[in-house]
C-alpha cells in the first residue's frame, strides 16, 4: 500500500521512462501538483544523467552532426518552440474540460464508472474513472493485483485516512476498504488496474464494474 | 522534508561547463557550443539507444535528441536543471516517443510523450532551486563510486536498459524483493529517498 505520494521506487521507474502510459499519467498528474515529489523526480532524473555518463561511449561521426545541422537549417528559422500558454493538460486532452459531464455509467448506489482504456491503445492495463457521489459510500472491496489511483476531483476517506485531490494511492489484495466521498463535491478518481477489483460485500456481482 | 541544504548558494550555484554551453545555444544559437555538446553527449546517447534495444535506430535517436535540444534550448534554464539532467530527460522522452510511434499511428496518440513525461523547467510555475539540483548531481556522481557493484548494476539496468524491477529480478535470477532492497539501499545512500512513506 502506498498512500498520498508515490514511493521512490515507482518514481525511479517513472524517471527511467519504464512505466506504462496510464501509470505515467497518474504520476505526472500528481507531480504537477506536488512540489515535494517533483523535487524527488528531479533528483532521480539527475541520477539518470549520471548513469548515462558512467556508461561506455559509442563514437558518433561528424557526418551525423552535418545531417543534424541540415535538418535544423531546413526548418523555418528562429521559430523556437514555446510552450503554448495556456497549455492543455494531459487530462484535458483525454477527457475534456468537465469531468462531471462525461458519459458516466451509473452502477448500484452512489458509484458511477467509465472505462477509458481505449484511450491508451496498445497498453494492457484497464484504465477506469470512478465517481462517488458527494457523501456517498462505495461497497467494501479488496483489489487483485495492484490498483494505482489518483484523485482528480473532490476527496474520499476510508479507514486509513482522507484522500484529497491529486493524492496518489496504490492498493493491492491486502487492502480491503470502504471509501466514502467527503466534502460537497462528487469524488472522481482515475485508476489503473492490473487485475479486476474483487468485491467483499453483499452486492458483489451486481456492483462490480470490473468483472467481465 | 530534507530537500534543501541550508548553506548559501556560492560556488555550487554556478553553471557547470555543459550548462554554460547549452545556455549559449539557447540564447545565441551558438553552433560551436552545440557541436561541443554533440561531441560530449552524442556518444552517451548512442550507447543509451543501443543498451535499451534500439540498436538499429541508434543514430536516428541521437539525431532526434539533438534536433530536439536545438529547438527547445531557448526554454532551458540552468537554474532549474543541469544540462546533463535536461539532456537525459530529452533522450528518455525521444526514446519513448520513437517506441510509441513504432507501435501505433499518430491518430491514436491522444497525449504527447511530454504530457506524460516532463522535461525539467518546462513548467514555468516551478520554483527555482538551482542549488539543490546542481549539488544533487555532483553528490550523486560522488556517492555512486562508493556503492556496491550489485546496487549499481540494478540501477544501470533500470535506467539504461529500461528494465522494470521485475525484469531485472528475472534476468539476474534473484527475487523481486532483493532487487527492490538493492535499489532502496542505493537511493538511501544517494539521498534520493527524501521522505518515503509506508516503506
Amino acid at each position: 500500500m502506498t498512500r498520498h505520494h508515490p514511493d521512490s521506487l515507482t518514481l525511479m521507474e517513472y524517471s527511467a521512462g519504464n512505466l506504462s502510459e496510464p501509470h505515467a499519467l497518474c504520476i505526472r498528474l500528481h507531480l504537477d501538483k506536488c512540489p515535494h515529489c517533483r523535487s524527488r523526480v528531479d533528483t532521480l532524473d539527475s541520477l539518470g544523467a549520471v548513469m548515462m555518463e558512467e556508461q561506455p561511449k559509442v563514437s558518433v561521426s561528424e557526418s551525423m552532426f552535418d545531417s543534424i545541422l541540415s535538418r535544423i537549417d531546413s526548418e523555418p528559422a528562429s521559430e523556437p518552440v514555446q510552450p503554448a500558454p495556456p497549455r492543455m493538460s494531459a487530462l484535458q486532452k483525454l477527457l475534456g474540460e468537465n469531468l462531471n459531464e462525461l458519459p458516466w455509467k451509473r452502477q448500484l448506489g452512489d458509484v458511477s464508472v467509465l472505462d477509458i482504456s481505449e484511450k491508451f491503445p496498445g497498453q494492457s492495463e484497464q484504465v477506469v474513472l470512478q465517481k462517488l457521489a458527494a457523501g456517498g459510500k462505495a461497497p467494501a472491496h479488496t483489489h487483485r493485483g495492484n490498483e494505482t489511483t489518483i484523485v482528480l476531483q473532490g476527496a474520499f476517506a476510508d479507514q486509513n485516512g482522507v484522500f484529497n485531490q491529486w493524492d496518489f494511492v496504490v492498493l493491492n489484495e491486502q487492502d480491503e476498504h470502504k471509501p466514502v466521498a467527503v466534502g460537497c463535491e462528487d469524488c472522481i478518481t482515475l485508476s489503473v488496474l492490473s487485475a479486476p477489483v474483487k468485491l467483499t460485500g453483499r452486492f458483489t456481482r451486481l456492483l462490480n464494474p470490473f468483472i467481465r | 522534508m530534507t530537500t534543501l541544504d541550508p548553506k548559501p548558494a556560492k560556488p555550487e550555484g554556478r553553471k557547470d561547463p555543459w550548462s554554460q554551453l547549452l545556455d549559449k545555444v539557447g540564447k545565441h544559437q551558438d553552433r560551436e557550443a552545440y557541436h561541443a555538446l554533440f561531441e560530449h553527449f552524442g556518444p552517451q546517447i548512442k550507447y543509451y539507444a543501443m543498451a535499451n534495444g534500439l540498436a538499429s535506430h541508434a543514430e536516428e535517436l541521437v539525431q532526434e535528441v539533438f534536433v530536439s535540444i536545438w529547438r527547445r534550448s531557448c526554454l532551458y534554464d540552468w537554474r532549474k536543471a543541469a544540462a546533463s539532467t535536461w539532456i537525459f530527460t530529452i533522450a528518455r522522452n525521444q526514446r519513448i516517443d520513437m517506441l510509441r510511434k513504432m507501435q501505433r499511428s499518430s491518430a491514436e496518440m491522444l497525449v504527447e510523450t511530454e504530457d506524460l513525461w516532463q522535461i525539467p523547467g518546462d513548467n514555468e510555475d516551478e520554483p527555482v532551486t538551482s542549488l539543490h539540483r546542481l549539488m544533487s548531481e555532483r553528490r550523486i556522481r560522488e556517492s555512486l563510486s562508493h556503492l556496491p557493484e550489485e546496487q549499481v548494476t540494478v540501477i544501470a539496468k533500470v535506467y539504461m536498459e529500461n528494465k522494470s524491477h521485475q525484469m531485472v529480478a528475472d534476468e539476474l535470477n534473484i527475487p523481486l524483493g532483493t532487487v527492490k532492497s538493492r535499489v532502496r539501499l542505493a537511493l538511501n545512500k544517494l539521498k534520493v529517498i527524501l521522505q518515503d512513506q509506508n516503506v
